[in-house]
């Protein structure tokens, strides 16, 4: 099916994140980083390199990004902020794997976890985007357009991103995982290695023009990384 | 009296302790809530009760002494009411509080130490007693005896000036404890300027969640006050005030310094156990299934938190956020949600070591100490490998998994399949086609204590969908422990 020693183009552009520590043992980065202020001051959040061409701009701030369904991709689009020094709450999402959220290059040590936000999700999230700069939420529900509005503007006013693992109306961003094949396992033998996953985005004003990306999402070392487009349209023609 | 005066000064009062030896260490909130009818009987003979931990509770032996008779006559009093009401108790006098707790765990079931006397009662004990006493003297207890000092006899015949030398201020309050005395000399003169807090709560709260959350920061602005003026408190009075007029007040007493989150710890204890009705009887009318739940509070008006003896501060930091890195505006949201949600809503993840994807993480609540249990820099032969799953189920989901002829998967004990799998079903949902899988990788875990032993081997399988599972099996049944999402 795969070859794995054929697919390390692909796999070169994986980029060691969140600091010294591998992937399990992680070692937390105290305080403000460097870029801090800078990224206080700037108008978006940036994302981790691999998702530079489907997010050009970054994620704007007082915007919603909708990531589909809860998946890692919802870790990824939040982690190029956390290795920039924000903070990031996760909301609605009690099975949320620290491990693979650290792999990814969000910080545990600047996260906040709401497991179960309960009925007054909405003003859960509201009191989170004031501390944090990005707030990941999964919904329990499809939320009413009223309570869209009220967080949108909670948004706006503080300069917050919201990352959504659902469905949003309005969002200005929209990223969906259309394809996903995994490597390195085969029936019986192997291990699963790596997740080549298409990655589609479109949404409204700049990042109208729909985009699609092959990822590998999670790499081998539970980071994020391009995957090689021509391999996959070998794979395809195979 | 005067024949005990010493010149480190006046021997401290007369204290009883009562002690319910069946009550459960740490105390957890139903314990609490059950103690506040052993303090309800101890109420009805003498006023003032102060609550050590569920379990124990400690008044001043003066007065009611002299009111019933004598002590042997008030100990044999509480006894026998807090027995009638169902509670097995211990009573210990004598002065100072530190001996009178190791009293009433030598009574049968009263014993009473004579006035001057508790340095001859406390001189057989060995130092390791002092551990109760909550000092925070880095292992002195367990560096006393090495040095030949074995009983706080020995540590007593010491001069004062070598203990505080050696050990500093913990050295210095062991010493004090062994000789007698009280752990810190009182303040001189009680705080001219009304340290009490207060709030207000308008509509009244009707759950305890917020008053909670109330008094944490209630508790850090009376600490901030009594900071101010160099004392901290030793007990702490906890007063509420509900919708219908009815007030409860307690006394709390924490060996050591409070923080602010025991405080609020204690309020809620305070409010678990407060049966607004009041009936002490358990037999009485209106209350026949013990305490009510906290919907019939009826709504919380006011929260008052009164220090109620204070000493000079000896310089221990309270810090609230043991976390320098956490900005205000992060802790600011984290609070507020907390106030609606509770306080263990908010969690920090902390990286812990382990195998399973679920233990390699630990949530801590926010404000609390962010320890892990497990450190994660060790080897931990035998883990998932990497990339590790992004969703891990917080328990496992039952599954089953069939070879192709449709006969559950097993396996064996020296890790061999019946079959390879080929469907799967994951907590009752569709059958999927199994397209690619790994295994099986056999854990045994803590086989060295028989209660948290457990063998399981580990799969990985991948669906028709494109799903990845991480699976095992324990004792014949599949599970699925996270899913690669």
């Amino acid at each position: 099916m795969f070859d794995i020693v054929r697919m390390g183009t692909g796999i070169s552009q994986v980029r060691r994140l969140a600091g010294e520590g591998n992937c399990n043992g992680v070692s937390p980065t105290d305080g403000p980083l460097p870029g801090y202020e800078a990224l206080l001051a700037s108008g978006a959040l940036p994302v981790l390199p691999a998702l530079g061409e489907l997010l050009p701009g970054g994620l704007a701030r007082g915007s919603v990004v909708a990531a589909g369904r809860w998946s890692l991709l919802c870790l990824a689009l939040a982690a190029g902020a956390s290795v920039a020094g924000a903070w990031c709450a996760v909301a609605g999402v009690p099975q949320l794997g620290v491990s693979a959220a650290a792999c990814v290059g969000l910080d545990p040590a600047r996260m906040l976890l709401v497991a179960d936000p309960g009925t007054a999700w909405p003003q859960v999230v509201a009191s989170l985007l004031d501390g944090c700069e990005l707030v990941l939420l999964r919904p329990p529900g499809h939320a009413p357009a009223q309570v869209r509005r009220r967080l949108e503007a909670v948004l706006r006013r503080c300069g917050g991103v919201l990352v959504v693992a659902g469905d949003w109306d309005g969002a200005q961003a929209r990223l969906l995982v259309t394809r996903q094949e995994w490597a390195g396992i085969e029936a019986g033998h192997g291990r699963l290695r790596a997740r080549r996953v298409l990655v589609a985005a479109d949404g409204r004003g700049a990042a109208a023009r729909p985009r699609t990306q092959w990822l590998w999402l999670p790499a081998p070392d539970g980071s994020v990384g391009l995957a090689d487009q021509v391999l996959s349209e070998m794979q395809d023609a195979g | 009296m005067a024949a005990h005066l010493t010149a480190a000064g006046v021997p401290p009062a007369r204290v009883l302790v009562l002690w319910c030896p069946e009550w459960p260490v740490p105390p957890d909130p139903d314990a609490a809530r059950t103690f506040e009818q052993v303090v309800s009987l101890v109420e009805d003979l003498c006023p003032k009760v102060e609550v050590l931990w569920p379990g124990a509770c400690a008044i001043g032996a003066r007065g009611p002494a002299r009111y019933f008779g004598g002590e042997e006559a008030l100990a044999g009093k509480i006894v026998e009411a807090v027995t009638g009401g169902g509670f097995a108790c211990q009573a210990g006098i004598a002065d100072g509080l530190f001996a009178a707790q190791l009293a009433a765990r030598a009574a049968t079931p009263v014993t009473v130490v004579p006035p001057g006397q508790a340095r001859e009662f406390l001189a057989p004990y060995p130092v390791s007693v002092l551990d109760g006493a909550d000092l925070d003297g880095e292992g002195m207890t367990e560096l006393l005896p090495r040095l030949g000092i074995v009983t706080l006899g020995d540590l007593a015949r010491l001069p004062a000036s070598q203990a505080v030398n050696r050990f500093g201020v913990a050295g210095g309050i062991a010493h004090r404890l062994a000789r007698g005395l009280d752990p810190r000399p009182l303040a001189a003169r009680p705080p001219s300027a009304d340290l009490s807090v207060s709030t207000e709560f308008d509509p009244p709260a009707p759950l305890a969640e917020p008053v909670v959350f109330a008094a944490k920061a209630l508790a850090e602005r009376m600490h901030a006050g009594l900071a101010a003026r160099g004392l901290a408190c030793v007990c702490v009075q906890v007063q509420a005030i509900s919708e219908d007029g009815q007030e409860h007040a307690r006394l709390w007493r924490h060996d050591g310094l409070l923080s602010a989150l025991a405080v609020a710890e204690r309020v809620r204890w305070q409010l678990a156990g407060w049966r607004p009705d009041g009936p002490r009887d358990p037999d009485g009318p209106g209350d026949p299934d013990g305490p009510k739940d906290e919907a019939n509070l009826g709504g919380i008006v006011l929260l008052r938190l009164t220090p109620d003896q204070v000493v000079r501060a000896h310089g221990r930091q309270l810090g609230l956020w043991g976390d320098a890195v956490v900005s205000d505006r992060v802790a600011r949201a984290a609070l507020r949600v907390q106030a609606m949600l509770g306080h263990g809503a908010v969690t920090r993840p902390v990286p812990a070591g382990g195998r399973g994807p679920a233990e390699q993480a630990t949530l801590v609540p926010f404000g609390d100490a962010r320890d892990p249990e497990r450190p994660p820099d060790r080897p931990w032969p035998g883990r998932i490998p990497v990339p590790v799953p992004a969703t891990v189920c917080q328990d496992p989901l039952p599954a089953r998994v069939t070879d192709a002829a449709g006969a559950p998967v097993t396996v064996t004990g020296r890790a061999r399949l019946s079959a390879p799998p080929a469907r799967m079903s994951a907590g009752g949902g569709p059958w999927l086609a199994i397209t690619a899988w790994a295994g099986p990788w056999p854990v045994a875990e803590r086989w060295w204590r028989p209660q948290t032993a457990r063998r399981r081997a580990r799969f990985q399988l991948v669906t028709e969908d494109g799903t990845a599972w991480l699976a095992a099996v324990q004792d014949g049944h599949w599970q699925i422990e996270a899913r690669y999402d």
